[in-house]
């Protein structure tokens, strides 16, 4: 590899790009299953209440809700507690912070255990809804929805995005080793007419294309490493806000993974390359 | 002496001759075989000149014996084992008990002198202590005693193969075959390495000798094998030059 160095050092960029696009839609997946974990387990809903609604009407069904089976937490927001805690977190900047009180209707705010089913849910949903003094029930179950079929969608480019990686290393680490092979003709010549079998002649250049991928796709996690680490420092707190979850990096069993997968496909690719050896 | 394909040393080989060919055809276009019928017996030990005209089937006969090609018809018996009916897996094997010396060398310019001739033991799996002493030990046996680090490519036509016949002599083989190893060397350079497989044939390795060199026929009387019009004529007493222009006219 270290006389050949021009050729590995094109090969290990190849690799590295191929790599990086793998990676990049994986940290996006990764990310958004976390942000679905996330507001999955949240168990919120929100008893979004009229305006009309009464303290004694408000003070019953809060005193009801306590009773239902699965929620763990009943909690009155009043308008202007509302208006001050939104004022609180986007820290009096924006337009909305302006708005009057009535902007800000009362909820009660719940906290549903974990484990309740979704059909339980949407049942005391529907009964909510009949209730007079309720406007709206908010469960965020189609935010939650949509992260879900964001991450599906994601893994799915990702299947896609492993295919072209696939490829892409099985075309550029054959190519090399080809080339290789052809530069270093006589020295497999010469280990052929000294009784080396096929396996033997073959077995560096197995290791130097799983060395390549391996490389290849630790350089990829390197890079995508940095521009996460700039990106983050940039944009986490708006991210953090939108999805609800800070965003992190690959975790370590899928950055493992990658090396691992870049070392198995460049063996492979190599051991495709090879198996038709010069002829002596 | 390593095992050719797994078979069990037997003790009746020892009285075996080496090498036998029996009727072997090769044509590498159709109606004109480069070898028809021919038949040769060599025996343990000998030192075999192989010689002919240009296109006589001198080479061709040897990379039959190393499988580089392969027989149309016929045998070739190498340790009483057909070397043309052998499996694509087991030629290695064949090729462990042969030394081969090649007109162009065959070194690999990157790699030390050391490392070319290492390369036998290497393949056979010996321990580094061990490899380094049999490669030094071979080295010195043909005068290139402390030269082993010295790259193949600053080395001279006479000094590259001499490191070729270390090689093939390094793992010990039953067998050496010289296939015009004295084509791209100057006369004297060409007497030093007849020489050199002279001495390396009175420690007891058989030697085939492919040239067509006439002088170095002279050298020594040596059994000569003629190849002519895809026949092995076969003369025991060895050649002068007058002789062989009478067997071969021009």
């Amino acid at each position: 590899m270290v006389r050949e160095w021009r050729l590995h050092t094109l090969s290990l960029f190849s690799l590295s790009v191929a790599f990086v696009c793998l990676g990049a839609a994986l940290l996006v997946v990764t990310n958004f299953w976390a942000a679905e974990q996330r507001w999955r387990r949240a168990g919120r809903a929100s008893v979004f209440l009229k305006d009309s609604a009464s303290q004694g009407e408000v003070d019953a069904l809060r005193a009801a809700l306590v009773r239902v089976p699965g929620v763990t937490g009943v909690r009155y927001v009043s308008s202007g507690d509302a208006r001050t805690e939104f004022g609180r977190e986007s820290d009096g900047k924006g337009d909305l912070a302006a708005l009057p009180i009535e902007a800000f209707p009362a909820s009660i705010e719940l906290d549903v255990a974990p484990d309740m089913p979704d059909a339980d849910l949407a049942d005391m949903v529907v009964k909510m809804r009949e209730i007079p003094a309720v406007d709206d029930v908010e469960t965020y179950q189609a935010w939650t929805g949509r992260l879900t079929r964001l991450a599906r969608g994601g893994v799915a480019a990702a299947g896609v995005l492993a295919i072209v990686v696939l490829s892409a290393v099985l075309a550029v680490i054959g190519s090399t080793m080809r080339l290789v092979l052809q530069r270093r003709r006589t020295e497999v010549e010469v280990l052929k007419l000294v009784g080396a079998t096929d396996g033997f002649v073959k077995k560096p250049f197995v290791l130097e294309g799983a060395v390549q991928g391996a490389i290849g796709a630790l350089a990829a996690i390197a890079l995508l490493g940095l521009l996460f680490v700039l990106v983050r420092g940039r944009a986490d707190t708006e991210l953090a806000g939108l999805v609800g979850v800070e965003p992190s990096f690959l975790p370590w069993p899928v950055a493992i993974g990658m090396v691992v997968l870049g070392g198995i496909l460049g063996a492979l690719a190599a051991l495709v390359s090879l198996r038709r050896l010069v002829p002596v | 002496m390593l095992r050719a394909g797994g078979a069990r040393f037997s003790r009746d080989a020892a009285h075996r001759p080496i090498l036998v060919f029996e009727d072997v055809y090769k044509s590498y276009r159709h109606g004109a075989p480069v070898l028809r019928g021919m038949s040769l017996v060599i025996e343990r030990g000998e030192f075999v000149f192989v010689t002919g005209p240009s296109g006589s089937g001198k080479s061709t006969l040897l990379r039959m014996l190393y499988r580089a090609d392969t027989v149309d018809d016929g045998r070739i018996l190498f340790l009483g084992r057909d070397v043309a009916r052998l499996r694509e897996d087991a030629v290695p094997f064949l090729r462990r008990n042969l030394g081969i010396v090649f007109q162009d060398f065959k070194l690999v310019s990157s790699w030390s002198a050391f490392e070319n001739v290492a390369v036998v033991l290497e393949v056979l799996g010996l321990p580094q202590r061990l490899v380094r002493a049999r490669v030094a030990e071979a080295l010195e046996r043909v005068g290139l005693g402390g030269r082993g680090d010295d790259p193949a490519s600053v080395l001279s036509g006479g000094e590259q193969q001499r490191v070729a016949v270390a090689r093939a002599i390094v793992g010990e083989p039953a067998l050496i075959l010289a296939d015009e190893p004295t084509g791209n060397l100057d006369p004297q350079l060409a007497i030093d390495i007849l020489g050199l497989f002279e001495e390396i044939h009175e420690g007891g390795t058989t030697v085939l000798f492919a040239t067509h060199d006439r002088t170095l026929l002279e050298v020594r009387p040596r059994r000569v094998v003629i190849l002519d019009e895809g026949k092995a004529i076969d003369v025991p007493q060895g050649l002068s030059a007058d002789e062989y222009d009478n067997r071969l006219p021009l």
